[in-house]
């Protein structure tokens, strides 16, 4: 019979007061797995949310803004710079933007080498008018643009010839135009091949065209208004590719889409960092709850302890023989935990953040486990020790 | 073989004092079987446990093969335990979660024997008759088994010195007798055994007997 063993025997006799000193460290266990489950549906809901904006950088023409004062007098702000970005800068972009990813990713990305990782979106911008009605014409990559605006529905098809276009609702209204109208556009024919379903946007209001087509109507070969970049991961480093590109090129501005989902991320993060508190604060009270099972334990059994120490039980395997205990409560109490707080995410979790998916995670059944364990096995120390102290002639004298 | 030389034993201080051994000398030789009697707060009880370093002495010294004891630190004497002497106990004091044969294994748990364990287990219990009812829990044993089991587990560990605190004060006449008989078969089988007992009757079995009263040897009866 190894000592565990015998542990395992005693363990089944007093399974009842096993059982409530688990559930001690079940309740704090629990508590925490809400915290993890319902903290990691809140930011896959938020990066869901993020992919709906699309691009998660943008990069712009860098005109700089100069405030003009003569003494206290303003006078009003003077543009410097060009209005367009040269589009043979476009490989650049690309570049900084992927190495930026890999090196802040490192072996955990898994786009081999010479691959993409983003997509990378260029569009110039014209204004003019068709038909007496202004509009703004819009030069695209109509592949690039199809990835970036995911949520696009298109009636139709999307532009494949260079002469095909495009139109937002509200453009297509007001030009009363439909899929298999032509446009005269600087009297160039363009053919409408679908009709962008209303996005509530500025999109709504545009006519879009294959890049090249937009460069040569209106003469500026070469040149773009803005690039849209979306990488194709998660939890990438949109502020770090921002930077690599503001401080390696000149003449453009990348401007980090995301700022507007890190404020609601804050938010998330503030309201776990409370939980989070919570379950450090339930975790301690079960803590305590196992160290007056485990000193109630010691006191109905020593007897037991003395008479092992009787028949040659030493110190450290008195010990050993309630830590192992202390494994077994952690263990028990660990599944329970995560069992219960898997199903009150599944409860609380939609009341705590609206439109929530909550799904378990199986990854925190070892690190419940884990948990449960520490604690129990550090709320058992100073009962142990107190039980390796135990006298034998005091213990049977106690009977 | 255990030799307790001016030893004392004092609880409390002042004017709680309580001197429960008073100078107390006494030699047990290999193969002696002693009876320690007298009555009820004579000290016989507390002499057993410092014999068996179960409790501290307040004075003087023990020693077992001439190795001072009475000193060791609680580490150490857990090998005396494990090697040199056993205790059978008047309440048996057996776990009651384990069956008979795994309370007899439990020395051998503690002392780290292996595969070998449940068949010296075994042996022991087949040794006091009690080979049938090796699966049995405490519960579901008498009195009478109960101690019987509790002798097996002192011999488990081929410990030649066995301190016996009333073995029979918690049996009936004849389960006292046969318990007795069995100290007797085991000391004729070369086991040394100090006894304590208030029954006379009982004491009549040994080779010697030593009466105490207020902690000191009275009397040493020397039987033939």
């Amino acid at each position: 019979m190894k000592l565990y063993q015998l542990v395992a025997k005693d363990a089944l006799r007093r399974r009842r007061r096993l059982l409530y000193s688990a559930l001690g460290v079940a309740v704090g266990v629990a508590v925490v797995i809400v915290v993890l489950t319902i903290s990691k549906a809140g930011g896959d809901k938020i990066y869901m949310e993020l992919d709906k904006y699309g691009a998660n950088l943008m990069v712009r023409p860098a005109i700089q803004d100069v405030e003009l004062h003569l003494g206290d007098l303003d006078l009003g702000n003077l543009f410097i710079g060009e209005n367009y970005i040269e589009q043979s800068t476009l490989p650049q972009i690309r570049e900084l933007t992927d190495g930026a990813i890999r090196e802040w990713m490192g072996s955990s990305i898994n786009i081999p080498e010479g691959e993409n990782i983003s997509t990378i979106a260029p569009q110039l911008y014209i204004t003019t008018k068709i038909g007496g009605v202004s509009v703004v014409v819009v030069g695209i990559d109509p592949d690039s643009e199809r990835v970036i605006k995911s949520w696009w529905e298109v009636d139709g098809e999307y532009p494949e010839q260079p002469d095909e276009a495009i139109v937002g609702q509200a453009a297509a209204g007001s030009l009363q135009i439909s899929v298999g109208d032509t446009l005269s556009i600087e009297n160039e024919t363009v053919r409408v091949v679908g009709i962008i379903a209303e996005t509530g946007s500025d999109d709504d209001y545009q006519i879009y065209l294959p890049l090249a087509t937009v460069q040569r109507i209106f003469h500026k070969e070469g040149l773009l208004s803005s690039t849209d970049i979306r990488a194709l991961c998660n939890a990438c480093p949109v502020e770090v590719i921002a930077d690599s590109i503001n401080s390696n090129m000149l003449g453009v501005r990348a401007v980090a889409i995301k700022q507007i989902a890190n404020n609601e991320m804050n938010v998330i993060d503030k309201m776990n960092n409370f939980m989070r508190i919570l379950a450090g604060i339930t975790l301690l009270i079960g803590a305590f709850g196992v160290i007056n099972t485990m000193l109630s334990s010691v006191h109905d059994r020593i007897r037991d302890i003395g008479i092992m120490k009787a028949v040659g039980a030493s110190r450290s395997q008195v010990v050993r023989m309630f830590l192992y205990e202390a494994v077994v409560i952690g263990l028990i109490g660990g599944v329970i935990g995560y069992g219960v707080g898997t199903l009150l995410s599944y409860l609380v979790g939609p009341l705590v953040l609206e439109g929530v998916n909550i799904a378990y995670v199986l990854d925190y059944l070892p690190a419940a486990l884990g948990i449960a364990i520490a604690i129990a096995v550090v709320a058992s120390v100073y009962p142990a020790f107190r039980a390796s102290q135990i006298k034998v002639a005091d213990s049977i004298r106690s009977i | 073989m255990l030799q307790v030389k001016n030893v004392w034993k004092v609880y409390g201080k002042g004017v709680s004092k309580v001197i429960a051994l008073n100078n107390v000398d006494i030699r047990l030789n290999d193969g002696d079987f002693i009876a320690i009697t007298g009555p009820s707060g004579s000290g016989k009880t507390t002499l057993l446990n410092v014999m068996g370093g179960l409790d501290s002495i307040s004075k003087g010294k023990i020693f077992l093969d001439g190795l001072r004891i009475d000193n060791l630190s609680e580490g150490r004497f857990v090998d005396i335990r494990r090697k040199r002497m056993a205790y059978v106990f008047q309440q048996y004091h057996l776990i009651p979660s384990l069956t008979a044969l795994e309370n007899v294994l439990l020395p051998l748990t503690f002392g780290g024997v292996g595969k070998s364990g449940p068949r010296r287990a075994m042996q022991m219990l087949k040794k006091v008759g009690l080979a049938q009812r090796a699966k049995h829990k405490p519960s579901q044993l008498s009195g009478g088994e109960q101690q019987r089991v509790a002798i097996a587990r002192a011999l488990v560990n081929n410990c030649s010195l066995i301190l016996a605190d009333e073995p029979t004060g918690n049996l009936d006449q004849k389960t006292g007798a046969e318990i007795i008989k069995l100290f007797e078969k085991l000391n004729g089988d070369g086991y040394t055994i100090a006894m304590v007992t208030h029954n006379p009757d009982i004491a009549r079995h040994a080779k010697r007997i030593i009466v105490m009263e207020d902690g000191r040897i009275v009397n040493e009866i020397t039987q033939s």
